[in-house]
């Protein structure tokens, strides 16, 4: 069972990039930014908040 | 952001992080000992701070000295290795100096303990820290300053031109303490303070000091630094320097550590600030002969 991503932490963390807000996909356990078209991970529950870390989000994952 | 400055490789600096974590316990007795002073300078606060950054966290040092001290209930550390945040515990995340995930007026406090030398963009980074405080929230950070291993830096020198024609950047460059107090002023910040501390450290030779350097992930990161392997006898030439130059009569070395510490606040209405030109209430020849008066005639 992968550990939940700490509440507290979820309310202030924003895109490094963009300061824009993140959604947080507890299915792939990512926090998905998607102004920046990029999908940082969590890993043991600590987010990856690293641009080079990040996943590039494709076209049909978007919600903007 | 910050390319057009690039002193350090980030990438690397990351590196010798993520290197550093898996033995840091062994070597991180100047972390520990700066990461007490820094959190000292809470008990002359009278404020409580609930909502706290601990930024290059490194292995959680300033979070266990910090034990109860500034009304601290909720700390977040972040380190640029995410095997440092790993090895801090609590509640962490991975992150860039140069690019912090913190929505504005998140927190009371960051505290920064030896980490921010290291940034490329300090600046920028200090931009962003103001942002991620609520009003009147304390910046406490410490970085390494100029004086900072400058017996290491003139035994490389030596070393270098000796055995290989030429002297590059080997140890990297430190903050100026005398910038310091402008670039917070400049970032936003108000009541700036910076000041400067001296640890000397006393090592058996010079080589355990470079041991110990790796096993920080203090090493150098200069970006147009030499790359590739340091020739062995490079390397022992400057250990042989380091001792003929600084060994005591017990044939110890020191290795000078310069801490520079930056203390400032996000503006906040409260505090004191000088008055706008013209807006004085008292009219200063008054205040220089006799009973001062209300200034009695209208603005124009």
């Amino acid at each position: 069972m992968t550990p939940a991503l700490d509440p507290k932490l979820l309310e202030i963390l924003v895109c490094p990039l963009t300061k824009g807000p993140l959604r947080y996909d507890r299915e792939r356990q990512e926090l998905v930014s998607d102004k920046a078209g990029l999908a940082f991970p969590i890993r043991d529950g600590i987010p990856i908040m690293l641009a080079d870390e990040a996943r590039p989000l494709d076209e049909t994952e978007t919600r903007s | 952001m910050g390319d057009d400055i690039r002193i350090f490789d980030r990438q690397v600096v990351r590196l010798h992080r993520d290197r550093a974590a898996r033995d840091l316990a062994r070597h991180d007795f100047l972390f520990r000992e700066t990461a007490d002073r820094l959190v000292e300078r809470l008990d002359d606060v009278r404020r409580r701070f609930p909502v706290a950054l601990d930024l290059g966290c490194h292995g959680g040092e300033v979070g266990r000295a910090l034990n109860g001290r500034g009304g601290v209930e909720t700390l977040v550390q972040a380190d640029l290795s995410p095997a440092m945040a790993r090895l801090a515990g609590g509640r962490r995340v991975a992150c860039d100096e140069e690019f912090l995930p913190f929505a504005p007026a998140s927190f009371d406090l960051v505290l920064s303990n030896l980490s921010l030398h290291w940034v490329n963009d300090l600046p920028g980074a200090l931009v962003q820290i103001r942002r991620a405080l609520k009003p009147d929230g304390l910046l406490l950070a410490t970085m390494l300053g100029g004086e900072t291993l400058k017996e290491l830096r003139h035994a490389w020198m030596e070393a270098e031109l000796a055995e290989e024609g030429g002297a590059g950047p080997r140890v990297s460059p430190f903050a100026d303490i005398r910038d310091a107090g402008g670039l917070l002023q400049r970032a936003g910040f108000a009541l700036p303070v910076a000041d400067a501390d001296t640890i000397t450290v006393s090592y058996p030779d010079a080589m355990r000091l470079i041991v110990d350097l790796r096993g920080m992930g203090e090493t150098n990161a200069v970006a147009d630094r030499r790359k590739g392997l340091t020739r062995r006898a490079t390397l022992f030439h400057a250990v042989a320097a380091y001792q003929r130059a600084f060994a005591d009569d017990q044939g110890r070395v020191p290795a000078t550590f310069q801490t520079v510490t930056l203390t400032a606040w996000a503006p906040h209405e409260a505090q004191p600030r000088p008055l706008r030109p013209g807006g004085a209430s008292i009219r200063l020849s008054d205040a220089l002969n006799g009973e001062p008066r209300p200034v009695d005639d209208s603005p124009p």
